[in-house]
């Protein structure tokens, strides 16, 4: 325990003496993205030998399909190969013994397995990870937009629900940047940002870590470091999310859709401010976006993405009233169970 | 004997010839007539349903008329070659289609036929029958990404029109 804490002290340290010198937004691109491929080897490495697991597929037509994989290595994305072509293309999230599961996170253990996509009887939940996923591409756009002369914070990214009419991420940037309004152009460029990665149809790759190590993959950014300890005290087993994508990570408050190529409209719609806060000016930009199962006419598109426009007011305790979140922080990172280790 | 664009550019011949002549297509259309009220939904080449179709129409127009009028007692007596069937005509399908003014059948264009001579086919059925429908019903679900944007967008426009028409009673 004390050399955790003192882990942790050192770390902060290190934070507040690397904001001085400021790295360049590809250092630290860099520096977060080898972290995440350390920790992403070490823990495939937690399997050296093949051990088979019984995969039981549930949903239309798959009833009594039980499929052989490797423990720790395969993924519902690689049973969805095994399937069909429009499994794989069309599925966005995973049920694992009726838990959210990513699509790209390996399986551990005999389980029941059902893939998930838009035009399901019951999308809210695909709904929902859609809209994270969106507000979570919107991020790494606003990252990767400005020159290397601006910081660029990102700040908890807030849960709205779909029929708010938009997804947003809140950001603190630069104070040379606070007199700059964005116009239609700026918008427009962040849009085509958003689109050349929808364009990579990149995957979003989850991997589940103890606090310290999201420490240290934040360790240039204060704000997502109090994000982190926040995120970990709230969870059952005192583990967070990151994912990846690209060489962009983040952490998220949920599970993410499969990749990025699964948006098919996107835009960028607004840019608000929030006000001031101990971080700086604190703007909320907006975006609308839909899945390329369910495309809008232009003249539905134009409606939505006037309404997107508009400023989200988020409901009153919506950081608290994630259903992930919902459980008592009973367990303090501190004191991570062995599991991940194991 | 419908008249198409491809039949009235076709030089005069204006009728679709069936069967060995005038009788024999009359006796054809007959019996597919007398299948289809018997069976209400059958399958025959694209052609003769087609023609068929106008008559099966018609013959329940008549029986709308019901079973004591002499008219309508003479075309049953006629197209339907099974008398059994006439009961039915007037029992089953004439009150079936009491509220409806027209449009009884519905025709559906179906796969080539297999065999050699590759017609195309169809199915003419009478509507209101107990088969499982032709088509599968539209799946309209209320919970997808854009229905449910568009929820919240017309949830927003009936607060934003409660919101004046209170402004313009208030200025009243």
């Amino acid at each position: 325990m004390a050399c955790r804490t003192a882990c942790q002290t050192i770390q902060r340290r290190l934070a507040s003496s690397a904001a001085v010198v400021r790295p360049s937004p590809a250092e630290v691109r860099c520096h977060r993205s080898a972290v995440f491929t350390r920790e992403q080897a070490r823990q495939r490495a937690l399997y050296p030998r093949t051990e088979k697991i019984e995969v039981a597929l549930q949903g239309a037509g798959l009833q009594g399909t039980l499929l052989i994989m490797n423990k720790g290595v395969s993924t519902p994305h690689s049973c969805a190969r095994h399937l069909t072509e429009w499994h794989v293309t069309s599925s966005a999230l995973a049920l694992v013994d009726g838990e959210p599961w990513p699509l790209h996170q390996p399986l551990t253990k005999s389980c029941s397995l059902s893939l998930l996509s838009f035009k399901d009887k019951e999308p809210l939940l695909v709904n929902q990870a859609y809209w994270r996923s969106c507000a979570a591409l919107l991020g790494q756009v606003l990252q990767d937009a400005f020159k290397d002369d601006y910081t660029v914070e990102l700040l908890r990214i807030p849960e709205v629900p779909v029929t708010s009419g938009a997804f947003c991420c809140d950001v603190v940037l630069d104070s040379q940047l606070d007199a700059w309004n964005p116009s239609e152009e700026s918008l427009r460029s962040l849009t085509r940002g958003a689109q050349l990665l929808i364009h990579r149809d990149l995957p979003w790759e989850p991997l589940e870590v103890v606090p310290p190590v999201a420490l240290e993959v934040f360790s240039h950014s204060r704000i997502k470091q109090e994000e982190v300890e926040e995120k970990a005290r709230q969870s059952h087993k005192g583990t967070v999310m990151l994912y990846r994508c690209g060489d962009h990570v983040l952490l998220s408050g949920g599970p993410l859709v499969a990749r990025t190529g699964l948006c098919c409209q996107y835009e960028v719609t607004a840019m608000h401010r929030l006000g001031e806060s101990v971080w700086g000016l604190n703007r909320r930009a907006q975006g609308l976006s839909l899945p390329f199962m369910l495309e809008a006419h232009h003249t539905v598109w134009r409606k939505l993405r006037n309404r997107a426009a508009k400023q989200v007011t988020l409901p009153i305790d919506s950081t608290d009233a994630l259903p992930d979140t919902l459980t008592p922080p009973h367990a303090p990172w501190q004191t991570p169970p062995p599991a991940p280790q194991q | 004997m419908r008249l198409t664009l491809q039949m009235l550019i076709s030089h005069g011949r204006v009728a679709r010839k069936m069967g060995l002549g005038p009788e024999s297509r009359l006796n054809m259309l007959r019996n597919i007539l007398t299948g289809l009220v018997r069976h209400e939904r059958i399958e025959t080449t694209l052609g003769r349903a087609d023609e068929v179709r106008f008559y099966a129409e018609k013959l329940i127009d008549y029986a709308k008329k019901g079973d004591t009028d002499e008219k309508a007692m003479k075309m049953a007596n006629f197209w339907l070659t099974e008398k059994d069937l006439i009961p039915k005509l007037f029992k089953v399908l004439a009150p079936r289609f009491e509220t409806q003014p027209k449009a009884y059948t519905r025709m559906a264009r179906i796969p080539k036929r297999e065999n050699l001579d590759r017609a195309d086919m169809a199915v003419l059925e009478y509507k209101g029958n107990p088969f499982p429908p032709l088509q599968p019903a539209k799946q309209d679900n209320e919970l997808t990404l854009i229905n449910q944007l568009l929820t919240g967008y017309r949830e927003e426009r009936a607060e934003l029109a409660a919101a004046i028409d209170e402004v313009h009673s208030a200025t009243i």
